[in-house]
């Protein structure tokens, strides 16, 4: 009796603790979420509905243009990353052999290095040592280091299991190599693909730590909010937080439903449905 | 992809853009940091200024400490909440883990700056938990504007997820079939988890730990806005040497200090553990 009554109370208590995180994790998200869309946004509640908000952020040509080069930012960084790690990984499992934990090392070292340490580091490379400008293309470069690691862990969980007998047995019967990967191997591995180049894609989007030191003088929008949050909190930032955070929970959500529907599968392992 | 050239290619071209753009910064920040900045301009003259200043001045090693307790307690708290949500996703989420686990994803992956406004709508003078107090009739609380203890919630709002992901991975990887093993040995719940389930997800959880001390240590944003005037983090002087005051060769040597400050700590904590008891099996190649 005593037994199922712990046992009861852990589980409670487990589930409380899950329910209490999600709660201070989306709560301040939930609050300027409704904050940008009511008049009264600093207190919402009740709110009293309103648009404007949105109207003045989407009619500002500031963020406009911050949006674009956040746009290029994040499709440059996250599609180099993606393609590079790929190539790693790929050479990771495949052609590594002993020197596999050197090149693991260097591999997952910029997880380790600060994101403000890299941007401090890229801009001292660049600008004194190089002496170039600050422009997107150093920015994309240097999110790119940042997004590789990320980009690299989340292919290695999917490609662990992947079974390379496969491509010896397409090249056995007289595959190309090329032709092996582009109709065995990639196939098989996109969904690993795409899930690392849409992380990637959104980190290096929002970034502000690395991209700061090397923008010049580009807007993107994390600069831009940073800029303005300087001077205090505007409903504009609580309705540009909220944009960000729809398209990402869409993201997300399209990336789920995906799983779910079993159209792709990221990393999905059926022999382990059942853990702890 | 058995080519004779797509093995040195595969690992080679990775390699060079890492050494290319991550190695070589971080020397450069080292060698920049032996040099001096005067009125704005590096002079490259070899010494150990930059460091002596940061060593005795009062201001810098305050800073250290004060990053240094504020990084450690934020990743102990950070992984006390981790593990039995990530525990809890394991064990109740069914085939919705997935949607658990990517729900913590979200607020991670909308940048710091929009998490630091959102945080700021929480905590901030006019924020929900003063807005709520003063609606109630109650004094606004004190502690929370502008304070280290606002800074410090801001940090565990901001990498409470990444931890929870690590060892949420870590629990999916590790057999469940070894507690059971330890059951039918008669191995009382509690002894199960402390001998078998934590030792062997020990690696993962160190990996979330350092994966949020690293970021705290040197944290920018949340000190900056959430933090008072006794707020200051190494990282956020560290800043603002290349901003406001423009002594960039300073602000490489405080670089220099917390990278080297972080790989310790990270080490430290390695070198205490057995890797191979910890369920660290390498890359797999299986």
């Amino acid at each position: 009796m005593a037994r199922r009554l712990t046992r009861f109370l852990s589980k409670y208590a487990l589930l409380a603790t899950l329910a209490i995180s999600y709660l201070f994790l989306y709560l301040p998200i939930v609050h300027i979420g409704l904050g940008a869309f009511a008049k009264n946004h600093a207190f919402p509640y009740p709110p009293r509905w309103t648009l404007d908000t949105f109207g003045r952020l989407f009619a500002n040509s500031l963020y406009q243009n911050a949006f674009a080069n956040s746009l290029i930012l994040g499709v440059g960084a996250g599609a180099l990353s993606t393609l590079l790690a790929a190539a790693a990984t790929l050479g990771l499992m495949r052609h590594a052999g002993r020197r596999t934990g050197l090149y693991l090392v260097l591999f997952v070292a910029p997880l380790f290095v600060a994101e403000v340490l890299l941007g401090i580091a890229s801009l001292i490379f660049n600008g004194l040592f190089l002496e170039l400008q600050g422009n997107l293309v150093s920015a994309i470069l240097a999110n790119a280091v940042h997004c590789f690691s990320y980009a690299l862990l989340i292919m290695a969980t999917q490609l662990y299991r992947y079974d390379w007998r496969l491509d010896d047995a397409a090249m056995v019967f007289g595959a190309s190599p090329t032709r092996t990967f582009f109709e065995v191997t990639l196939p098989l591995i996109w969904p690993g693909l795409l899930g690392a180049f849409i992380v990637t894609f959104i980190m290096a989007f929002n970034n502000l730590e690395i991209s700061f030191y090397l923008l010049g003088a580009t807007p993107t929008l994390p600069s831009v909010a940073w800029g303005a949050l300087r001077y205090g909190v505007k409903p504009e930032l609580y309705a540009l937080a909220t944009a960000v955070n729809l398209v990402v929970v869409v993201g997300l959500a399209v990336m789920f439903v995906l799983m779910l529907t079993g159209k792709v599968a990221f990393g999905h392992r059926p022999e382990r449905e059942r853990a702890v | 992809m058995k080519g004779r050239w797509s093995g040195p290619l595969l690992l080679g071209v990775p390699t060079a853009f890492l050494l290319a753009l991550f190695v070589l910064p971080l020397v450069s920040m080292v060698v920049l940091s032996f040099w001096r900045t005067e009125n704005y301009h590096i002079v490259q003259d070899w010494n150990l200024g930059n460091y002596l200043t940061l060593a005795t001045e009062g201001a810098y090693v305050t800073f250290l400490v004060r990053s240094l307790v504020m990084a450690s307690l934020v990743s102990v708290i950070c992984v006390v909440i981790a593990w039995p949500v990530s525990y809890a996703i394991i064990l109740y989420g069914g085939r919705y883990r997935l949607l658990f686990t990517l729900a913590f994803a979200v607020p991670f992956l909308t940048g710091e700056v929009l998490r630091v406004i959102a945080l700021q709508g929480l905590l901030g003078p006019l924020g929900l938990i003063n807005g709520v107090l003063m609606a109630l009739g109650a004094a606004p609380l004190r502690f929370i504007m502008y304070t280290n203890v606002a800074s410090a919630i801001g940090l565990v709002y901001l990498y409470l997820p990444i931890v929870v992901t690590v060892i949420y991975l870590s629990l999916l990887n590790f057999d469940a079939r070894l507690i059971d093993a330890a059951k039918i040995f008669g191995a009382s719940p509690a002894r199960a988890f402390f001998e078998i389930t934590w030792p062997l997800n020990l690696f993962g959880t160190l990996i979330g730990f350092a994966l949020c001390f690293i970021p705290c240590l040197s944290a920018t944003l949340a000190p900056r806005f959430l933090g008072g005037p006794n707020g200051t983090l190494y990282g956020m002087a560290m800043a603002q040497q290349f901003g406001e005051s423009g002594t960039w060769a300073l602000g490489a040597a405080m670089g220099v200090v917390l990278f080297l400050t972080s790989i310790l700590a990270v080490l430290a904590v390695c070198l205490k553990v057995d890797l191979r008891r910890t369920g660290f099996t390498g890359f797999g190649r299986g």
